[in-house]
């Protein structure tokens, strides 16, 4: 079968920097990363408190979304909200808008892939964690059988745990927007975008759909910030500092992104705007630890290799190269190691940023979400230089941009290497 | 057993760690802690799990890792999962 050639029609990001692609890349250039100390209190009390790059005065109302369709999904949800559930609403409306695509008619040709690490979890996990301490300083173990305690616990929560399974989120979001085709939730911990956006080029070329919106996101909570501290790779002062000799580990973003991908017939048919053309991805699963990359595993390397096959690029083509840089001494390490493997140590060329000092570190959402910021930076011809790069630790043998460069770039790669090992990389290139 | 006198298991560890980090068999005993004695880092840590699960083919935990700070330690653990292996 001839494949088609996928191109990218529609940008809908949402970050600290800011929300819509204009104001999104206006933040980007002005580096308005907008950190803040984000406190969890629990009845009043201080439980704990982190950096995070945050989105301030979030509402769906604000985003012209069918009232009657988010009044049901409220009706579903028993009068209450989800906020990630909001956040990807969001991004799919501002990604179609973006596109300019019709999406009102019943019969579009619009599919819907969805990715978040974690949605509902918190919610359900705060109703749990409330219900199991009033049940403590209400009653003894002894009042209620272990079998009753279950039934009652299990009662209690039929709804809101049924409801974190993926499929209503795609019901309910699909429903909005009237979106009837091929639709998918995907969850690869860090690299989800990037496997997002292969699965959507994936349906376009199986011919299940003319065009596929995707929406990624992530909406750090306290429990993986607990998770990551334990871990030691949350840092402490909420600077993200990219393959530095000073780095002390990653600071959560909030937000995420929508974006349209379609047949690149289709779009000229209706004169879209084209950012890019989605050349190919190469995906890699390690397969050591969930927490750890395998230093001396050449996964990642093959990640990248594979999507040089699938593009039909080769490694010198590439002009921009966007690593996943959390900014922890052992994932830069490992990232370090594949890219010099691959491009050779110090290479000129590609040039290399990286975006979490600017958005956080969006989780589920993040590869795509800095994808979004590369296909801007490609299309603009604009590199924004990686913040905080005030002290580059020479083991990695690779240099990134420090000041903002205005050069021509034609052919970009975003790479990432997730937890569990879901390493990916995906190529773009300009269309004349 | 002395302070630096490791045998049969502990040895071979000992010299495992010794190729990986570098280090002489004289620094590395057993309750030397990487980070604040030895100055070994969290990549060089990462890299003795890596030679360590290589060598006696056994499975170390995500978090077993950061408790594998001493010599002893990864004595310790390497022992409890060559039993846990013997008795699957």
């Amino acid at each position: 079968m001839h494949k088609k050639r996928i191109v990218v029609t529609g940008i809908g990001p949402m970050a600290s920097v800011g929300v819509g692609k204009d104001l999104f890349w206006k933040g980007i250039l002005d580096k308005n990363i907008n950190i803040s100390l984000e406190k969890t209190c629990i009845d009043s009390e201080l439980w704990d408190e982190f950096y995070l790059h945050k989105i301030n005065n979030f509402s769906i109302n604000d985003f012209g979304i069918d009232k009657e369709r988010l009044n049901d999904i409220k009706e579903w949800k028993d009068g209450g909200s989800v906020l990630e559930l909001d956040y990807l609403i969001a991004l799919v409306k501002l990604a179609l808008d973006d596109s300019k695509l019709n999406y009102n008619a019943s019969n579009n040709d619009i599919g819907l892939v969805l990715a978040h690490e974690n949605l509902g979890i918190m919610q359900f996990a705060y109703q749990i964690s409330d219900l199991a301490y009033e049940g403590l300083i209400d009653k003894k173990r002894s009042d209620l059988s272990k079998r009753d305690f279950f039934d009652e616990f299990y009662r209690k929560f039929l709804k809101i745990g049924y409801d974190i399974q993926t499929f209503p989120d795609l019901f309910h979001i699909a429903r909005v927007f009237n979106i009837r085709n091929y639709s998918l939730f995907i969850n690869n911990a860090c690299a989800s975008g990037l496997y997002a956006l292969e699965a959507a080029s994936n349906v376009i070329n199986s011919g299940q759909a003319k065009a596929m919106v995707i929406a990624v996101s992530d909406c750090p909570e306290i429990y993986k910030y607990i998770w990551f501290k334990s871990l030691g790779i949350y840092s402490v002062d909420g600077i993200c500092r990219p393959f530095c000799k000073n780095s002390n580990g990653l600071v959560f973003g909030d937000g995420g992104v929508g974006m349209v991908v379609e047949d690149l017939e289709h779009a000229r048919e209706r004169g879209a705007e084209i950012y890019a053309e989605y050349l190919g991805g190469g995906f890699d699963l390690e397969g050591w630890k969930i927490t750890v990359p395998q230093l001396g595993s050449d996964s990642y390397q093959k990640a990248m290799q594979k999507a040089f096959a699938q593009s039909n690029v080769n490694k010198d083509e590439i002009d921009l190269l966007c690593p996943h840089g959390v900014g922890s001494q052992v994932i830069d390490y490992y990232e370090a190691k594949a890219i010099t493997d691959i491009f050779g140590k110090n290479p000129q060329k590609p040039l290399m940023t990286t975006f979490k000092p600017y958005v956080g570190h969006n989780l589920g959402g993040s590869a795509l979400l800095e994808t979004a910021i590369l296909l801007l930076s490609l299309k603009n011809n604009v590199i924004p230089p990686t913040l905080n790069y005030d002290e580059p630790d020479p083991k990695f043998n690779i240099s990134l941009v420090k000041e903002k460069k205005e050069v021509e770039l034609k052919t970009v790669m975003k790479a990432c290497c997730a937890f569990a090992g879901f390493n990916a990389a995906a190529i773009f290139r300009k269309i004349d | 057993m002395s302070e630096n006198a490791f045998e049969g298991l502990g040895k071979e560890i000992q010299q495992l760690i010794a190729e990986v980090t570098g280090k002489s068999m004289e620094d590395l005993r057993p309750e030397a802690n990487f980070w604040e004695d030895l100055g070994i880092d969290s990549i060089k840590a990462i890299e003795i799990t890596v030679a360590i699960e290589r060598k006696y083919k056994i499975r170390i935990g995500d978090e077993q890792i950061p408790q594998i700070m001493t010599v002893g330690k990864a004595v310790e653990v390497v022992r409890q999962a060559l039993e846990k292996k013997k008795n699957a």
